[in-house]
């Protein structure tokens, strides 16, 4: 029993830390789910959320409020999704290959224009625990101890799901990741229907690129998304395209991770390259397992096709 | 059938009470040289079921097109309630309450029959799925369009994914619905079931036009009758005006009915047997040179004269959800044409299928060129062996992303490969020759398939099997969907090649059987009513109550 409670001890600041690590990761995540469910593929999270990053960075260095840098950081990801949807809406290009470019591009010019700031501070979003809620137990510290972002990403899947299932732009908007052409005969335009989808997307995106400078580091440092875009990007597949398995997906995810380093540091001898691996396996395992209730991935049938001009 | 005679009876109104909801004025449409329309002058009344009847190319889908705002007529007018309107897009007919039924329906397979039913029409920003539900419900009840408003459309069969469609039409509060051939997809029971609701919709106030080649069905739902041929309405009249069958089928085909009579080709419409285009580049026969006869493995032998080249007997395979083929024999020798003829979905498919190799036999054989069809299918000689023509030209017979030399070397390839390798720079050759003495528009050779209109590519996979020298052609509806031009090509190819070959036409067409074929065997429910010469007028003058399986008329 000894030997056995520090492991259960450390699952509640595991936890928490999964809640503020994932929070840059979930808005990521809901941000390409609701593209994708529109039937847009974007690759080019990664760069997104970098440039978002850089954005919320600059303009809370230089106006000092987290909440005016946070609006820069949605602001500039839907500038690159804008791009995207030149490049795919209106030029019909292929949509992989615009998001890769995306990815470079944003990584890159974010990485270049930050340079003059790296290691320097800005404000950020402070932790406060929410009265009352954070008093309770267990649930208290993993999840009412963290900045205001956090508290926000709380309400964002719930909301997205009221959109995609309780309002009339909600159904358009699935219709249009299913199939464009039944849209069009319905009298909406799958075009708008998408160009909105990569708005509203994009938005998400960069708020989970400025979570990282303002919420996690709270400074410039280079490379600071490092490859949380491609998680995002998986855990939308992991997630069905659902906005409530997405949640469940991204704190999974860290949530294991951080367990499994607070384990190590008890010094357990488990080879760390298997830890590393838990992860990966636990989503084939759950792939495997959702596979075989047989209803679909739940892939909208129209992702990554480009709309067919005219008729 | 109480329920019909009632209706019949009180299908003449006199003077058709009202004005028409819409009435279409001198409508034309043309397609480069092609008459699509000419002329057409149509009243719609409230309340009744008029049925468009022609056949294949006769110009109904495009005029229906016209009405639902999908084309625009190059002449003529379309009135609405006494006012002249303009639809420059679906949108526009379905303001002014009109709309159509396509046969390929536009659903969304993961949703529900209300998600699809109330897409863009909502009513408001919030939606709330069971009031959804219980609005489609209400309106699937109010016309006898039963189908479970919570389903998914994924999982309905086609007879219920038509009244998801229809069910859209009636939301919107349209006023006149059109049907392109709504049967061809649906069960005999669907379609009985579908009829009933046509009926509801009419009696209360709705218009319907549908579109259809099947006599019966005609006969048993519609109150007015407008006969399309070439493009032109050559008849109107009233339900009660045709006593039978056989005399629908005599207006429907009219004149056309005596072989020969309206197609009197020249050489000219085949633009690479003129002298004049010899001289300019390498033709087809150059750059191909002489095929050599087959070194077909086996028995070794050649086939002699009178020998089929096709022959079928006791052919049966059951299908699930189809017809199947029961008990089909015939055969096919060089230098003749034996037209399969029948209304689509009577196991044509199926049997055309069996040839093919695609699938397997019950019962019976089939020898192709002296073998059985499964070692012919082993063996296929890369020529002088047996050419199909698919029904499906963008699905079957060609792959829409890949290029003409492409598609042209999906069946040729054998003849331009070299040890093993393919030899490009000559198929690319063929390819150009092929597309100058086939006319395929346009004349690019890396244009994509999806680029050519069903006429042109059609006259690709026609070249394409005929340079095979096959012995023996399957060729499925070879003119579905063609204008008239490309038509006429097509059968001069066919008529050419039947002089080395021989051909098993299946159509739905009876003119083109009537225009090409030597004999006739028509095919209902998977049987072969009859099998005939051309000459046999006596029996030719039946075909169509054949065609509708009325067999103890057609004895």
């Amino acid at each position: 029993m000894d030997g056995f409670l520090p492991y259960l001890l450390i699952i509640i600041p595991a936890l928490a830390a999964a809640v503020s690590t994932g929070t840059s990761i979930l808005y990521a995540t809901l941000g390409e789910l609701v593209m994708e469910r529109a039937g847009v593929l974007n690759l080019g999270v990664e760069g997104m959320m970098m440039v978002g990053c850089l954005a919320s960075f600059l303009g809370c260095y230089h106006t000092g409020s987290p909440w005016f840098g946070l609006l820069c950081g949605g602001v500039a990801a839907m500038g690159m999704s804008a791009i995207h949807g030149a490049v795919c809406l209106f030029f019909q290009g292929s949509q992989v290959v615009s998001g890769l470019a995306l990815t470079l591009f944003g990584v890159g010019v974010a990485n270049y224009l930050g340079t003059p700031y790296i290691q320097q501070k800005v404000v950020g979003f402070a932790s406060f625990n929410v009265p009352v809620l954070s008093s309770i137990p267990v649930l208290g510290p993993i999840f009412f101890q963290h900045d205001a972002m956090v508290y926000l990403s709380f309400f964002i899947p719930p909301l997205l799901w009221f959109l995609f299932m309780r309002t009339r732009y909600g159904l358009a908007l699935r219709s249009t990741g299913e199939n464009p052409e039944a849209v069009r005969a319905a009298g909406i335009s799958p075009s708008a229907v998408r160009w909105s989808a990569l708005m509203l997307g994009g938005f998400l995106v960069g708020m989970g690129g400025a979570y990282l400078a303002l919420a996690s580091m709270r400074m410039w440092v280079d490379n600071l998304v490092s490859g949380r875009g491609w998680i995002a990007v998986a855990l939308v597949i992991f997630a069905f395209w659902r906005p409530g398995r997405a949640v469940f997906g991204v704190y999974l995810f860290t949530g294991v991770t951080a367990y499994l380093f607070r384990v190590q540091a008890l010094g357990v001898g488990i080879p760390s390259s298997f830890l590393n691996m838990l992860p990966y396996l636990m989503t084939l395992a759950v792939l495997f397992a959702s596979s075989l209730k047989g209803r679909g991935s739940g892939a909208p049938a129209d992702l990554g096709n480009n709309l067919k001009p005219g008729s | 059938m109480s329920a019909i005679s009632q209706h019949t009876n009180s299908a003449p109104q006199p003077g058709g009470s009202a004005q028409p909801v819409v009435r279409l004025e001198g409508i034309s449409k043309f397609f480069g040289q092609v008459r699509a329309n000419y002329d057409i002058h149509l009243s719609i009344g409230a309340g009744r079921i008029k049925a468009l009847l022609g056949e294949n190319g006769a110009g109904k889908s495009t005029l229906m097109s016209i009405l639902a705002g999908r084309l625009q007529p190059d002449f003529g007018r379309i009135v609405v309630d006494g006012e002249h309107r303009v639809f420059r897009s679906p949108k526009d007919a379905h303001l002014a309450g009109i709309g159509m039924v396509y046969q390929h329906f536009m659903l969304i397979d993961s949703m529900s029959v209300a998600d699809n039913v109330l897409l863009g029409h909502e009513g408001s920003f919030r939606i709330s799925p069971a009031k959804m539900r219980e609005r489609v419900a209400k309106l699937s009840a109010e016309y006898g369009l039963e189908v479970d408003p919570a389903a998914r459309v994924g999982s309905l069969s086609m007879g219920e994914r038509q009244r998801v469609e229809i069910l859209k039409l009636l939301c919107r509060q349209s006023r006149v619905l059109i049907f392109d051939e709504p049967t061809a997809v649906l069960t005999p029971t669907e379609a009985e079931q579908l009829f009933k609701a046509m009926r509801r919709m009419a009696e209360q106030g709705k218009s319907i036009v549908f579109i259809s080649h099947k006599l019966p069905e005609v006969l048993e739902i519609s109150d007015e009758i407008s006969i399309l041929r070439r493009g032109e309405v050559v008849d109107n009249f009233v339900r009660a005006q045709v006593p039978d069958e056989a005399e629908l089928a005599r207006r429907m085909l009219g004149r056309d009915l005596r072989k020969g009579d309206d197609i009197a080709l020249s050489a000219e419409i085949l633009p690479g047997s003129s002298a004049s285009d010899a001289g300019t580049a390498q033709g087809l026969k150059e750059i191909m040179g002489e095929l050599p006869l087959p070194k077909i493995k086996g028995r070794g032998k050649f086939l002699a004269q009178s020998e089929p080249v096709l022959s079928l007997s006791g052919v049966r395979c059951s299908a699930q959800d189809s017809v199947g083929v029961h008990d089909v024999s015939f055969a096919i020798a060089k230098g003749q044409i034996l037209a399969l003829l029948g209304v689509a979905g009577n196991g044509q498919k199926e049997l055309v299928e069996a040839i093919c190799g695609l699938r397997g036999l019950d019962s019976g054989s089939i020898s192709i060129l002296d073998h059985p069809v499964d070692e012919y299918w082993k063996m296929q000689p890369p020529h002088g062996g047996l050419g199909y023509i698919p029904e499906d030209r963008r699905g079957v017979a060609s792959c829409p992303d890949l290029d003409l030399v492409d598609n042209f070397l999906l069946t040729t390839r054998k003849l331009f490969s070299r040890y093993g390798l393919l030899d490009r720079k000559r198929a690319m050759r063929a390819t150009k020759a092929l597309i100058r003495e086939h006319n395929v528009l346009p004349g690019n050779p890396k244009a994509k398939g999806s680029e050519l209109s069903g006429g042109n590519l059609q006259k690709l996979i026609v070249g394409r099997e005929l340079l095979r020298n096959p012995r023996c052609i399957i060729a499925e509806n070879p003119t579905q969907g063609l204008d008239v031009a490309a038509m006429e090509e097509v059968w001069q190819r066919l008529r050419i090649a039947k002089e080395s070959s021989g051909i098993l036409l299946v159509t739905g067409d009876v003119s083109e059987a009537l225009a090409l074929a030597d004999y006739l065997a028509v095919i209902y429910r998977g049987k072969i009513v009859d099998l005939f010469s051309v000459e046999d007028r006596a029996k030719v003058e039946r075909i169509g109550l054949m065609m509708a399986g009325s067999a103890s008329l057609a004895g």
